[in-house]
């Protein structure tokens, strides 16, 4: 790495007070970064601090309201994706953009074939040859006549990034990597990175894992609430700085005072539990009237969990046992049969029913407590669809309008509300505040604390470390699909939290 | 007070809000027909007539009967395009049963049977086959058809009993036997998707198939049950064109998966499933009956009725989408 240092005086990106905002929401205040020659710069920071929004303005994705993008000492404008990749600036993102019904080589030529004659004629030789030297600089082993959907995850991500720097990108953005790699490949990426950082590529790397930053980044840069607050060299650097960064001030009084303590009965036992979907089995236990955190970066495996305990993925192993019985689970109908619930992760793609009404949404779950002699009472209906949006506070208290025309907040009620007429014991909540205002979100805290002192077992799955530590009376940290550590409320710090989900003590 | 005048303020926007709503659906489909029947009103003395009335409803109700099994199938966002073929094959096995047993009733169930039966695949394989319902229904679409005309040697089973035409083609005083049927279908299929949970869990499917699945609604069961409506409602559509010709034909109701899926969207139904009512289906089987019935009264050539049909479908769905 010191070989390079003298190189780094030269900088190849400056970014001058970038500013963003959607609606109301200023999602970039004034960001100033700096890229500078062969470095390979991490960009840290919460969900919503504002990565992405800064990226996709540097790939032409988004327009920037105002500021400066400087690529070598010359001012630029990027209008979309396309004059970006003429500025040399790409973007690898965690989906994948290759067609997999098409060769590697024809993948790292698509768009810009050369062609033999005037009919277009592609020139295949010259792609399989020119693909086999770029493939052969990297020292990847992949055949540029195979096909792409023969290749590993993790082959994939690499030839996205071989079909980058065959435009001649110099600006490259690794968005989450290593998702889905295993860590032989993850290895081998990482020596492909130090290769490209000797060819005068530049990366921006964007991650959620210390270690990775540790392990081939130069320098990072901390994103909290739409501003850089800080770029570190990592050779100067721990990783308790880098957290201290992530969080600022510590708020607290967002969460409410918690006035009952959880029972001693155990209500769930899941043992050496996995799903389909699951990486690795996992076992824990929950008591009633107790509020369990799960937490954990994104991708490590929380809504899996969720989703199998409820049901909705196929069980491989392991048992559960409510109050000491074994229940099956099989279906989402099963768990609820059993007394669960779940509030999903995605409210708009699979909480809600976004066209039809609140009533429509809060009472379809348990419609059978409104049957009267096989015809639904249309009165009864109404009656305990407003009577769960009154408790649950829903504004506008109008039963008859559309989802859609919901806040997030208040559409986050009703996907709650459609579970409460039924009365269940445990409540699994997948990121229940996201993308919900302060205020709505306070209410869901108390409406969990209120579940809770009425003796339901609530499991919170969440990526908002400092909700997890504000709200739970016990935490379970997963990493990369297993848990990892347990934290009671006392010995709890958000700090300690992230610092364990992130891996930045190994 | 603030707070009053802005709710109120609320209230009214509401109050628009639904008669677009009103307009973009039922009410809209409505005035639509109320325009066409002026038209034609206009255009011949005999079209406003109450025999030419009870007449259209006679014309309309079996498009009506198997559109209505359709609206279900389009509800839950699939698509059954054998519905023909399933009637010509139901009309059949009707005929085969009432030339080998003599009973009408028992000749009745056997033509619903086979349409339940074949819908009852038709489901099957859509779900738990995860076939695409416009594949596994555009290849029922031949086997159905062809398995009438094998069974039949591809000529009409003729010679049933005169008491078996009343069915299609009888009266109960000025009024169409199958009319009466038709709006009993009707009736039945407006109770049992509004006003039980199999309507409320159809719809949710149809709206959002995965946060009906997280809402404990059993998804797989009810998908099969559309497909399974739709068969049923075929069969009675095949016995009812049977009766009335005294005669099963194996090649009878070609195209008429067409005329149905028409009449489905016209009545305001989405492809993409969660949309649709049964009143709005009966309102676009009204819309394209009176269409056919008063071009055929003002003399319109077959040829160009076609034309004038396909443009005014086209016209009346755009009006409401255009909103």
């Amino acid at each position: 790495m010191s070989a390079t240092v003298e190189n780094k005086t030269k900088t190849v990106l400056k970014l001058e007070q970038i500013k963003k905002s959607f609606g109301g929401v200023k999602a970039l205040k004034g960001v100033d970064f700096q890229l500078k020659e062969g470095e390979v710069h991490a960009l840290l920071g919460e969900n919503g601090a504002g990565k992405s929004t800064l990226i996709k303005i540097l790939t032409g994705v988004y327009q920037m309201d105002s500021g400066n993008i400087i690529i070598k000492d010359n001012p630029v404008k990027v209008e979309n994706p396309i004059s970006a990749r003429y500025k040399g600036i790409a973007a690898i993102y965690q989906e994948l953009s290759l067609v997999e019904s098409l060769t590697v080589a024809q993948n790292i030529f698509l768009g810009h074939e050369p062609v033999k004659n005037v009919f277009g004629q592609i020139d295949f030789k010259q792609i399989l040859d020119k693909s086999m030297n770029y493939l052969k600089n990297f020292g990847i082993d992949i055949k540029p006549q195979a096909m792409v959907n023969e290749l590993g995850m993790g082959e994939k991500r690499i030839l996205e990034i071989v079909k980058a720097l065959s435009i001649n990108a110099n600006i490259l953005v690794l968005d989450e990597p290593t998702t889905g790699m295993s860590s032989a490949e993850i290895e081998k990426l990482f020596a492909i990175m130090d290769d490209m950082k000797t060819k005068q590529v530049n990366m921006i790397y964007i991650t959620h894992y210390l270690d990775e930053v540790f392990r081939i980044c130069d320098r990072a840069s901390v994103f909290r609430d739409g501003e850089n607050s800080g770029t570190f060299d990592i050779e100067t650097t721990d990783s308790k700085t880098l957290i201290k960064a992530m969080l600022g001030k510590e708020l607290t009084d967002e969460f409410p005072e918690r006035t009952t303590q959880p029972t001693e009965e155990t209500l769930l036992e899941v043992n050496n539990f996995k799903s389909s979907k699951m990486k690795e089995p996992v076992s824990f236990h929950l008591k009633k009237g107790e509020i369990l955190g799960i937490t954990g970066i994104i991708g490590a495996g929380k809504s899996e969990l969720a989703l199998g305990l409820f049901g909705s993925d196929k069980r491989e192993s392991g048992q559960i046992l409510q109050s000491g019985k074994e229940i099956a689970n099989r279906t989402p109908e099963d768990a609820h049969k059993n007394g669960f619930a779940l509030i999903p992760e995605d409210r708009k793609e699979q909480g809600l029913f976004l066209d039809l009404s609140v009533e429509h949404n809060i009472t379809v779950t348990n419609i059978d407590k409104v049957i009267k002699n096989t015809f639904v009472s249309m009165k009864n209906k109404q009656k305990m669809a407003y009577k769960t949006a009154e408790k649950l506070k829903v504004k506008p208290l109008n039963v008859k309008a559309a989802a859609h025309n919901l806040s997030g907040g208040n559409q986050q009620k009703v996907v709650v509300g459609k579970w409460l007429s039924g009365d269940p014991k445990i409540i699994l909540m997948d990121e229940p505040t996201r993308g919900i205002d302060v205020g709505a979100k306070t209410e869901i805290y108390k409406l969990i604390q209120k579940l809770a002192a009425g003796g339901v077992g609530v499991i919170i799955f969440s990526a908002e470390f400092k909700e997890i530590n504000g709200i739970c009376d016990r935490i379970l940290i997963l990493r990369k699909g297993q848990i990892i550590e347990e934290f009671t409320k006392e010995q709890s710090t958000t700090e300690k939290i992230l610092s364990v989900a992130l891996g930045g003590d190994q | 007070m603030k707070n009053q005048t802005k709710q109120m303020q609320l209230d009214s926007n509401d109050h628009i809000a639904k008669i677009k709503r009103l307009l973009k659906g039922e009410l809209g489909l409505l005035l639509i027909l109320v325009v066409l029947v002026i038209t034609f009103m206009i255009l011949s003395p005999y079209f406003f007539t109450s025999r030419n009335l009870l007449n259209i409803t006679r014309q309309v109700s079996i498009t009506l009967i198997v559109a209505i099994g359709m609206t279900f199938v389009i509800l839950t966002g699939e698509i059954d395009l054998s519905v023909g073929s399933l009637a010509a094959l139901s009309g059949v096995a009707t005929a085969a049963a009432l030339s080998a047993s003599g009973s009408i009733f028992l000749a009745i169930l056997t033509g619903l049977a086979m349409g339940f039966l074949m819908g009852s695949i038709n489901g099957l394989l859509t779900v738990y086959g995860k076939v695409q319902s416009f594949i596994v229904t555009l290849a029922m679409l031949g086997i159905a058809r062809g398995i009438g005309l094998v069974w039949t040697g591809g000529k009409p089973i003729s010679g049933l009993p005169i008491a078996f035409g009343k069915l299609g083609a009888g009266y109960i005083g000025p009024i169409p036997f199958s009319t009466v049927i038709a709006v009993g279908v009707f009736i039945i299929a407006f109770y049992f998707m509004n006003r039980t949970k199999h309507g409320i869990y159809m719809r949710s499917i149809g709206a959002n198939t995965q946060a009906a699945e997280l809402s404990a609604i059993p998804v797989k069961k009810y998908r099969v049950i559309a497909f399974m409506i739709s068969g049923i409602l075929s069969g009675l559509g095949g016995i009812l064109i049977t009766s009335r010709l005294l005669s099963a034909q194996p090649t009878a109701a070609e195209g008429m998966e067409l005329n149905v899926i028409a009449a489905v969207i016209l009545g305001g139904a989405s492809l993409s499933g969660g949309i649709g009512t049964v009143l709005g289906t009966l309102l676009g089987a009204m819309v394209i009956g009176v269409i056919d019935n008063g071009m055929n009264l003002i003399g319109v050539s077959a040829f160009f009725q076609q034309i004038v049909k396909g443009i005014i479908i086209l016209i009346a769905v755009m009006a409401k989408r255009g909103e």
